[in-house]
């Protein structure tokens, strides 16, 4: 997790919140109104196991981290991912991506996420916080019917075998 | 005779199936028992009731004056458009299942999704499965008649964290905060002796108050270039390139202490010191202006030299470029070669950092830039260079070889 605490200006060619969105149009600052809103949700919940915080100056790219919940293979394992907002947000769904290497059955090796909400369920209701709540209960609860990673689900039935390779494969 | 009546007030279950067997409760026979309305019914229809409606009682209307508590939060969850999450603005409701949103939230919504609706994915064909909902814009206008202040009460939050939380703009606001002061104060060097002179003509007490407060916070003349100050400063405005280099008097008298440069000649200790503020700018002509195109705005002891200077400035550009060169891999430390001394990979020693590494630079009338002898005191430069009654600019760039100074 070296780079948890970014230098906010250092990564960023864009410049600051409000001038960035100047070149945009009114449902650009509607985005980042409804962004912002969602941010002090978020960390007014204070929600156990999930956190987001965008990345830099940038309102439209995020960084979730994921606490693998109690009583699954996961526990104990914290997963860093990346969430970029379109500009047709909520409309359209984030990115989300995986940035800590995940192994697990609807993960792919780049970190891509097979799930339905984030492609054709998503709803204009969801938000950085639900997206998060997912991903975390995905983790224990993998749909092994169209894996994107087949090693895992082959493996999911067994748990030993299956949390040894986790292990091994975690590099947080 | 054919009004169907009943009543949800609390009855025994037995009347309701020995009723239906006894003529005299069929309506319109025996007239004595409208006053009962529990049992006049049609005969032919047996209401059924829950267990909830045989022990509901009637609500009470409050008609005391009584007033009732609810906190916004919860109030404004309900009228919530949970699309904008906003107050509900021009309120859409969708016929079948009743759930409520902007008129321009779910029109668009729907025009660029699923044709579903957003809450619970019931099929929405189209815009004719809405309806407007004025009975709720009433409501909410009720609740909230200055609605526009409400919202301008929003906004004031959320910048009001965005400001807490946005490190940039907590640096472009220092930033402006000092261009102000700046301004505002075109008198930057103040003399303490020269006021006393002053105050045995005025003899007004406020004028020795403030200048016994002076003379206290200006020892020796100190740059505040140590880790100590760079600490301060960081802390506030985040290691971002483009933030000014703050330095007050008061933020740390003793600089260098723990820093593990060489130190620099003895400053001189020449009466009390009196304060200059200055514009820091890269040389126009010597500095690839990608390079570094801050201006620093710096205050500090008017006894200062340009050595002193010269060696904040080092030591301050190498403290940004190891911070830059930590986050974004190295390559700002690389194309700057040498400057910062060992600048690259996480723990850059900054035993290198000399007065040597920049030249200082001023403006004389011509336009002209000539070089500062760095044994100069910035009061000297000021008086002699400068003369003008706005904060002295200088401009800095890296030394030629061979080091001249």
């Amino acid at each position: 997790m070296a780079s948890q605490n970014m230098d906010p200006a250092a990564a960023s060619s864009t410049t600051a919140l409000k001038g960035s969105e100047t070149g945009g149009s009114a449902a650009r600052g509607s985005v980042s109104k409804r962004l912002q809103q969602e941010l002090m949700t978020l960390m007014m919940s204070g929600d156990k196991g999930i956190s987001a915080f965008p990345e830099s100056d940038n309102l439209f790219k995020w960084i979730g981290t994921i606490d693998g919940a109690q009583g699954t293979v996961y526990e104990g394992l914290r997963y860093k991912l990346s969430l970029e907002f379109p500009s047709g947000y909520p409309y359209k769904a984030p990115r989300v991506m995986f940035i800590t290497h995940c192994f697990h059955p609807n993960v792919d090796e780049h970190g891509f996420i097979c799930l339905d909400i984030l492609k054709e369920k998503w709803s204009a209701l969801y938000d950085v916080r639900s997206i998060l709540l997912s991903i975390q209960s995905l983790l224990g609860e993998p749909n092994n019917e169209s894996p994107m990673n087949a090693g895992a689900a082959e493996l999911w039935e067994n748990k030993e075998a299956y949390k040894a390779r986790l292990l091994a494969t975690y590099k947080n | 005779m054919a009004t169907r009546r009943w009543s949800l007030l609390p009855r025994k279950r037995e009347d309701a199936g020995s009723y239906t067997s006894n003529p005299d409760s069929r309506p319109g026979v025996s007239e004595h028992r409208m006053a009962a309305p529990v049992n006049v019914q049609n005969p032919s229809k047996t209401w059924e009731l829950s267990l909830y409606e045989l022990h509901r009682t009637p609500q009470e209307a409050i008609m005391d004056g009584t007033e009732i508590a609810v906190s916004p939060r919860s109030l404004h969850s309900e009228l919530m458009c949970p699309i904008c999450l906003d107050m509900l603005k021009n309120t859409m409701t969708t016929k079948e299942c009743l759930h409520r949103f902007c008129s321009e939230c779910i029109v668009t919504a729907l025009r660029s999704g699923n044709k579903e609706c957003p809450t619970c994915r019931k099929k929405l064909v189209s815009k004719r499965s809405l309806r407007p909902d004025p009975n709720f814009d009433a409501l909410i206008s009720k609740i909230y008649p200055s609605r526009d202040e409400y919202e301008a009460h929003q906004d004031r939050v959320l910048e009001r964290l965005s400001r807490l939380h946005n490190k940039q703009a907590l640096s472009s606001s220092i930033e402006e905060g000092l261009k102000i002061q700046a301004l505002v104060r075109p008198q930057r060097v103040r003399k303490p002796q020269q006021e006393s002179d002053n105050t045995t003509f005025s003899g007004g007490e406020d004028n020795c108050d403030a200048r016994s407060h002076l003379s206290q916070n200006s020892a020796p003349p100190l740059l505040h270039a140590g880790p100590l100050a760079e600490a301060d400063a960081e802390a506030g405005a985040g290691p971002s390139r483009s933030k000014q280099a703050k330095v007050s008097d008061d933020s740390c008298p003793e600089g260098d202490r723990g820093s593990p440069t060489p130190s620099l000649p003895p400053l001189h200790q020449e009466g009390p010191g009196s304060e200059i503020e200055l514009v820091f700018r890269p040389h126009p002509l010597l500095v690839n202006t990608q390079d570094y195109s801050q201006t620093r705005y710096v205050k500090t002891t008017a006894n200062a030299t340009v050595d002193h200077l010269s060696k904040y400035l080092a030591l301050r550009i190498a403290l940004e470029e190891r911070q830059a060169d930590g986050q974004t891999g190295g390559d700002v430390a690389e194309e700057r070669g040498g400057e910062g001394g060992g600048a690259g990979g996480g723990g850059v020693s900054l035993q290198n950092i000399s007065e040597k590494q920049y030249t200082i630079y001023i403006t004389t009338t011509g336009g002209q830039f000539s070089t500062l002898n760095g044994s100069l005191t910035l009061e000297l430069v000021n008086e002699k260079y400068w003369k003008l009654s706005k904060p002295l600019e200088l401009y800095y760039a890296p030394t030629k070889e061979p080091l001249q100074q």
